[in-house]
């Protein structure tokens, strides 16, 4: 896994079971940027891209995604003083893994066609390497609602560049937005009887939609720039190397 | 701690619970989600006849219309390779799964036929699936025939990993799907030749509908899939062809 | 035997697991530093694939599916199922190949963990599965696969071990740069699109 900088909290030993204060709050904030998943700590530029090529799907990741974060941290820190340790990478996959089949069971329950659509990325969450190096690396060491809120943080840290490079890529890639949800709407692009929703005018009848951004290489591109973008304004986090 | 008992109580107390729970909650979304899948499969086979169904589109149709619609107005034939009607107890025509039978020998395969009976009209329209190859992966549709079994009343078509918007409009774009309607499956001579989907757009008014631009791996998918799909029911619709000359000769 | 050909060079190139799919990016970027680390992740990815997807093939046939020993469907706990097996897997052949060739175990030995974690393992399982492959093509799906995979990290390894002497804006260094290569090879290797599957039959 790759290397990850994260300064482990001191944990404190007489503090109420939930306090929201500054330093809960550093920990939802954090991974938005300082210590984004994907732009600074490299961990999760999994599968879950691959689902970015439109926005509603992406947004439906972010959510299982945070759910799984967010969940796993909690029980496995409730669980941390139990867990023995030769098989604790067996018993967090485990937690992980019913996590997701639990986001599985519900997503065919209320919405089967987005179900259909993301079909084995769901699972792939379980690998999504995001996940299990929180658990690794601040839940196995924190208390239950200090690792819930880590996890909930790095999961939006997360959705929010799949929901970015989502944006990004079905505005120039198809000219719509929220395409498949109910509301769908089309941007920009020829009004053409080429989509289904032609009821909705266009602002830039003359483009042409960008091919290039339906392919997975155009998610490599866009997180690239991305990191690029960051590290310009962000120059603690340049690569010395 | 660190014992082996431990390990192994630890181990299987978390199984136990974990299948415990997992189960329980599949057990409660079961019936849910069973249905959610008929629907979404029965929604994919109306989509083929959507111009029929009393000036809604499937979209708008509810859950319940959809099963109404199913159970009043459309029968289910599974066909075997030779176009025999089988008799079967278990299985309908809509719990065939296309995916599992295209790897079957021809002798062992079931072919699922919806005849769907328009309200208003009672006309008939025959509805075959097909299934075939795109660029990534499977690609699959239903096709609806007049009764005349040559006139083309509609046509759906789905797929599991085409790239959005360029493969997967055939899925999406309405108006790629609408080229289908009214093309006839034959040729002047009364050929079978199927709808040819047609890159730098159709040649004849008759057979043949534009392509997707950027999409040609999928759009001949598309063609192959429907030549080949659509040949392994003509013995049967040569069946009801025959039956209806026979039937018109008697008229006479 | 040809669709067996056909599944391994479309796994291997066109649907490239990592550049296609992003299974496995996290160890793909954080291990392709310097090529001889990427050969020895690479070969251990190919070595995982090529045994964990006939196993899970027979797990989710004679376990899983309805018509398998419990008759009873029990899909839904594939998810558990298969990353147990990929996990005790890996444990299983870091223990024999410690024992009998010491040599293998130096090289792959320090990457075998990090596998359980690569998206491409359960991956490779759940399109297995979703793709209705019987046995014979999943192996094939395994192997070609996996030796994707390897082509992949060794070229963007060899790739950024040369391109450290090239001027690159300092906020792209390293991780920026390996994400837009990641795309062009992407690009490069969805050339391969256009071979007719027929050629191998």
């Amino acid at each position: 896994m790759a290397d990850t900088n994260v300064k482990a909290a001191p944990v404190q030993e007489k503090e109420p079971l939930f306090q929201f204060g500054k330093k809960e709050r550093k920990l939802l904030s954090d991974p938005l940027n300082d210590n984004n998943p994907i732009t600074v700590q490299v961990l999760g530029i999994c599968s879950a891209l691959a689902v970015t090529s439109l926005v509603y799907p992406s947004v439906v990741m972010s959510i299982a995604v945070i759910f799984v974060c967010g969940f796993s941290s909690l029980f496995t820190s409730l669980l941390r003083n139990y867990i023995p340790k030769q098989v604790r990478m067996i018993v967090q996959l485990v937690i992980i893994a019913s996590l997701v089949t639990v986001v599985e069971l519900t997503l065919k329950y209320l919405n089967y066609p987005i179900y259909k659509q993301l079909s084995v990325y769901i699972g792939l969450i379980i690998t999504n390497c995001i996940v299990m190096g929180r658990l690794e690396a601040f839940a196995m060491a924190n208390k239950p609602w200090r690792s819930f809120l880590d996890g909930i943080g790095n999961g939006l840290g997360y959705g929010a560049i799949l929901i970015i490079v989502g944006i990004v890529r079905e505005i120039f890639g198809k000219g719509s937005l929220f395409a498949g949800s109910p509301i769908e709407m089309k941007l920009i692009g020829p009004t053409a009887e080429y989509f289904i929703n032609t009821e909705t005018s266009t602002l830039f009848g003359w483009y042409a939609n960008n091919n290039l951004m339906v392919l997975p290489a155009a998610a490599m591109f866009i997180i690239g720039i991305m990191i690029w973008i960051q590290r310009s304004f962000n120059k603690k986090l340049v690569d010395i190397s | 701690m660190n014992s082996t008992n431990y390990i192994l109580g630890f181990i299987l107390a978390m199984t136990a619970i974990v299948a415990i729970m997992l189960t329980g909650l599949r057990e409660v979304t079961k019936a849910g989600a069973e249905r959610n899948e008929a629907i979404f499969n029965k929604r994919a086979i109306l989509m083929s006849v959507e111009n029929y169904l009393g000036g809604k589109t499937v979209k708008q149709l509810s859950d319940d219309e959809v099963e109404n619609i199913f159970q009043n107005q459309v029968e289910q034939v599974v066909l075997d390779v030779q176009g025999q009607e089988l008799e079967l107890e278990s299985i309908q025509a809509e719990d065939i799964e296309m995916g599992k039978e295209r790897k079957k020998a021809d002798e062992d395969r079931k072919w699922p036929l919806f005849i769907f009976n328009e309200e208003s009209t009672g006309d008939k329209f025959y509805i075959l699936s097909v299934r075939g190859n795109g660029l990534w992966d499977e690609i699959w549709g239903n096709i609806a025939l007049k009764s005349d079994l040559e006139t083309v009343a509609g046509a759906a078509f789905d797929h599991t990993g085409e790239t959005p918007g360029l493969g997967a409009e055939i899925k999406d774009n309405a108006s790629f799907r609408k080229q289908f309607q009214g093309k006839k499956i034959n040729d002047e001579g009364g050929e079978f030749t199927a709808v040819i989907v047609r890159k730098n757009g159709a040649r004849n008014d008759r057979n043949e509908v534009d392509g997707i631009s950027g999409a040609t791996v999928t759009c001949d998918g598309v063609t192959d899939m429907l030549k080949e799909g659509i040949q392994y029911y003509q013995p049967y619709l040569n069946k009801l062809r025959q039956g209806s000359e026979i039937q018109g000769a008697l008229i006479k | 035997m040809g669709e067996f050909f056909n599944i391994f060079i479309k796994a291997a190139f066109v649907e490239n697991l990592v550049l296609a799919y992003f299974l496995g990016m996290c160890s793909y970027l954080a291990v392709s530093k310097t090529v001889k680390t990427a050969f020895g992740l690479g070969l251990a990815v190919i070595f995982v694939l090529g045994i964990t997807m006939p196993i899970n093939w027979l797990i989710h046939e004679y376990l899983l599916s309805e018509t398998g020993v419990f008759g009873l469907d029990l899909t839904f706990l594939r998810l558990i199922l298969f990353i147990a097996v990929i996990a005790s897997m890996v444990q299983l052949v870091e223990m024999v190949v410690e024992k009998f060739s010491p040599a293998l175990y130096n090289a792959l030995g320090i990457f075998l963990p990090l596998i359980t974690v690569n998206c491409a393992i359960l991956g490779g399982s759940l399109f297995m599965v979703s793709r209705e492959y019987n046995f014979s093509e999943s192996i094939a799906f395994g192997l070609g696969g996996g030796f994707g995979w390897f082509l992949a990290i060794i070229a963007i390894a060899a790739i950024r071990e040369k391109i450290r002497y090239s001027n690159v804006p300092p906020a792209l260094r390293g991780l920026g740069m390996a994400f837009i290569l990641t795309g062009l090879m992407g690009i490069a290797f969805m050339s391969l699109l256009g071979i007719d599957p027929a050629a191998f039959q």
